[in-house]
């Protein structure tokens, strides 16, 4: 990932821990050693990166990278993705949807709000492993901007 | 209206009809039966009658006659004129003739016959009397005619054709008058006879039109409840529909739900079984590098690190082996679950298939596994084009043949024959049949269910291709039965709309 001297974190919405342990292992065995924020519910997501305001000033020179599940307990990944790319110090962070749905509508509108990468979690384990093995080995080569 | 009350009134219709009908047709005989009767009755007064003044005419007809005569025989014997003669001439040759007709007139009066006979005797006598006086006259022996005359014996003899003639006319006028009574009389009855029809046929008539009335009225009404019983039942089945679409469309997505949020727990179980057996191998490869070091401290084999040993050589593998074995079989059997709710979501494209084209295309896709058993498909088919899911009668058939190939009988060459006709009520039906290894007939419905299958388990499958072929044939608006006889060959039978019900919308996700 970004080899500038503040490190990219990666931000990890995921509801499901098992999930989101699973994803971690595979992410880090493709050479990512960045540092994982897990969530596994929107509020406290929200909350770290918007801030108790709301207003977002809190991740104003981050390098941030989401992760984000659309299926969370107490809201829709699809409203954080709106509001994430509404914000005006987030807007440039990179989010991948990384959910169950394939619904054609679904990943439409995950694009229209301005999301930078679906991916639909394969239904057996191997595929599973496998896609997160190469999210890493993706988010090891991509650049992530610093918000504003 | 209910429909026992409907047929009790139609009996007792049909049955007040009928009487009444029978009540009018006696009337009317007896109408018609009373008139002939009477007709005949006054047919014989009218003839009496006549008869009565036919003897009057015949009477008087002689009496003025005879009177003729007299009158022209004192006229002659008075003047001694011969042509006061001719009048007496002619009375002398025609009064026989008036009382021939008397008598034909009055044969039928036995009690008149000894009079009439003597009447003409007395005539007669008359007659002679006044032509030996007319003759007399004639020879100039005047005094001798005027004896005669003076006798009375002439004029007695008038006077009794007079009592005679009298009679006889009393007689006839009497029976003229009895005759007229009784015709009145007759038509006074006669008057009655058709009153009395006239009521009996009015209120058979009025009888009939209340009860045709009535019934119509009823008629009319159940038709009228019919109606709205039918209305109703529309407006019921819709309803009904719509509840089955809907309750269909909830279990859609029951399992849509249900497979998706089985499938997340499932993929954690498999993830951390996958880093179990990591974890297990990196134990293993620790074990394995130290037999050497146990082997040189073989008096001091530690019974923990033995147990060990064995739990990281044996135990775990085998345990991690059956929860991989289970949770890919769970793996399957969501995947199958998911892939019938997605096809039970799919919406229905309805085109122009050509069915027969599509059945031989189809079973040219099994041709290569055939050929590797000498098997052989024929395909005998009579087929229109149908309005319907190109997809679906793809699986369909695709499913029906793989099955054919899949359980085909081991000791001789697969034989496919796949028929194709269509069927009344604007459908089409497709037999597809094997010689193959059959299914027993306590496993017929079943095969259609989700996750069962039949006879040996020597083929990999989850069980779901023959409820996958059901679940679509449904959603064409078709069906599908099988025939089986077991050890000898299967035969499904798919019957299909021609056109496929457009979807009613309720695919929606």
């Amino acid at each position: 990932m970004s080899h500038d001297a503040r490190p990219v974190t990666i931000v990890m919405i995921e509801d499901d821990e098992g999930h989101a342990r699973l994803i971690e292992k595979n992410i880090r065995r493709a050479g990512v050693n960045n540092e994982i924020v897990p969530f596994s519910n929107g509020t406290e997501a929200l909350v770290h990166l918007f801030g108790v305001d709301g207003s977002g000033e809190v991740s104003a020179g981050r390098h941030l990278l989401i992760l984000l599940d659309l299926n969370l307990p107490d809201m829709t990944g699809v409203d954080i993705l709106a509001r994430i790319k509404g914000n005006a110090h987030l807007k440039r962070s990179p989010v991948v949807v990384l959910t169950t749905t394939d619904d054609s509508r679904e990943i439409q509108r995950c694009y229209d709000l301005g999301a930078n990468v679906y991916i639909t979690k394969p239904v057996n384990y191997e595929g599973f492993a496998n896609a997160t093995r190469q999210l890493g080995l993706f988010f090891s080569v991509i650049q992530v901007p610093e918000t504003m | 209206m209910p429909a026992p009350a409907m047929t009790i009134s139609s009996r007792i219709f049909a049955r007040t009809t009928i009487s009444l009908l029978v009540v009018g047709l006696l009337a009317l005989l007896a109408i018609v039966a009373a008139t002939l009767w009477l007709g005949a009755r006054s047919q014989a007064y009218f003839d009496e009658v006549l008869q009565a003044r036919d003897a009057r005419t015949a009477a008087v007809d002689l009496r003025n006659s005879v009177q003729t005569a007299e009158t022209s025989q004192r006229g002659f014997l008075l003047t001694g004129d011969l042509s006061y003669l001719v009048p007496y001439a002619a009375s002398k040759g025609g009064w026989r003739a008036h009382f021939e007709m008397m008598q034909r007139v009055l044969a039928g009066n036995p009690e008149l016959g000894a009079s009439i006979a003597r009447v003409g005797t007395t005539i007669d006598e008359k007659f002679a009397e006044m032509d030996v006086t007319i003759q007399l006259k004639r020879e100039g022996r005047d005094a001798e005619a005027l004896e005669i005359v003076a006798a009375d014996r002439g004029k007695a003899l008038m006077d009794e054709a007079h009592a005679f003639f009298a009679r006889i006319i009393r007689d006839a006028d009497l029976r003229v008058a009895e005759g007229v009574a009784e015709q009145r009389g007759n038509a006074n009855l006669f008057r009655w006879v058709s009153i009395i029809g006239a009521l009996v046929i009015v209120l058979v008539v009025g009888g009939s039109a209340l009860a045709v009335w009535r019934y119509t009225r009823e008629i009319i009404a159940s038709r009228a409840a019919m109606d709205a019983l039918n209305a109703g039942l529309e407006a019921r089945v819709e309803e009904r529909t719509a509840d089955l679409a809907q309750a269909n469309e909830e279990i859609q997505r029951f399992a849509y739900i249900v497979t998706h949020d089985l499938r997340a727990p499932l993929v954690n179980i498999m993830g951390f079984t996958s880093e179990l057996e990591a974890s297990v191998g990196s134990v293993q490869a620790a074990f394995e590098a130290a037999p050497a070091i146990s082997a040189e401290n073989a008096g001091l084999s530690d019974p923990v690190t033995d147990d060990a040993r064995r739990a990281a050589l044996e135990d775990l593998p085998e345990a991690i082996g059956f929860i991989r074995s289970s949770t890919k079989r769970m793996d399957g059997l969501i995947n199958a679950i998911l892939k019938l709710s997605r096809e039970g979501r799919r919406v229905l494209k309805p085109e122009r298939v050509e069915l027969g084209e599509l059945l031989r295309r189809t079973s040219e896709s099994i041709h290569h596994q055939l050929a590797e058993s000498e098997g052989e498909v024929s395909l005998a088919l009579d087929v229109p084009a149908i309005q319907s899911d190109r997809l679906s009668l793809e699986q369909i058939f695709g499913n029906l043949l793989d099955n054919a190939v899949k359980y085909r009988a081991t000791d001789r060459p697969l034989r496919i024959v796949i028929r194709g006709r269509t069927a009344p009520e604007n459908r089409v039906v497709v037999e597809v049949e094997d010689n193959g290894r059959g299914i027993a007939p306590q496993d017929l419905e079943r095969v259609f269910e989700l996750f069962r299958r039949s006879g040996s388990q020597d083929q990999p499958g989850e069980g779901i291709g023959l409820a996958h072929v059901r679940t679509l044939a449904r959603s064409l608006g078709g069906n599908v039965t099988v025939k089986s006889a077991l050890g000898k060959g299967t035969t499904f039978v798919v019957n299909l709309p021609r056109n496929l019900p457009r979807p009613s919308g309720s695919t929606a996700k």
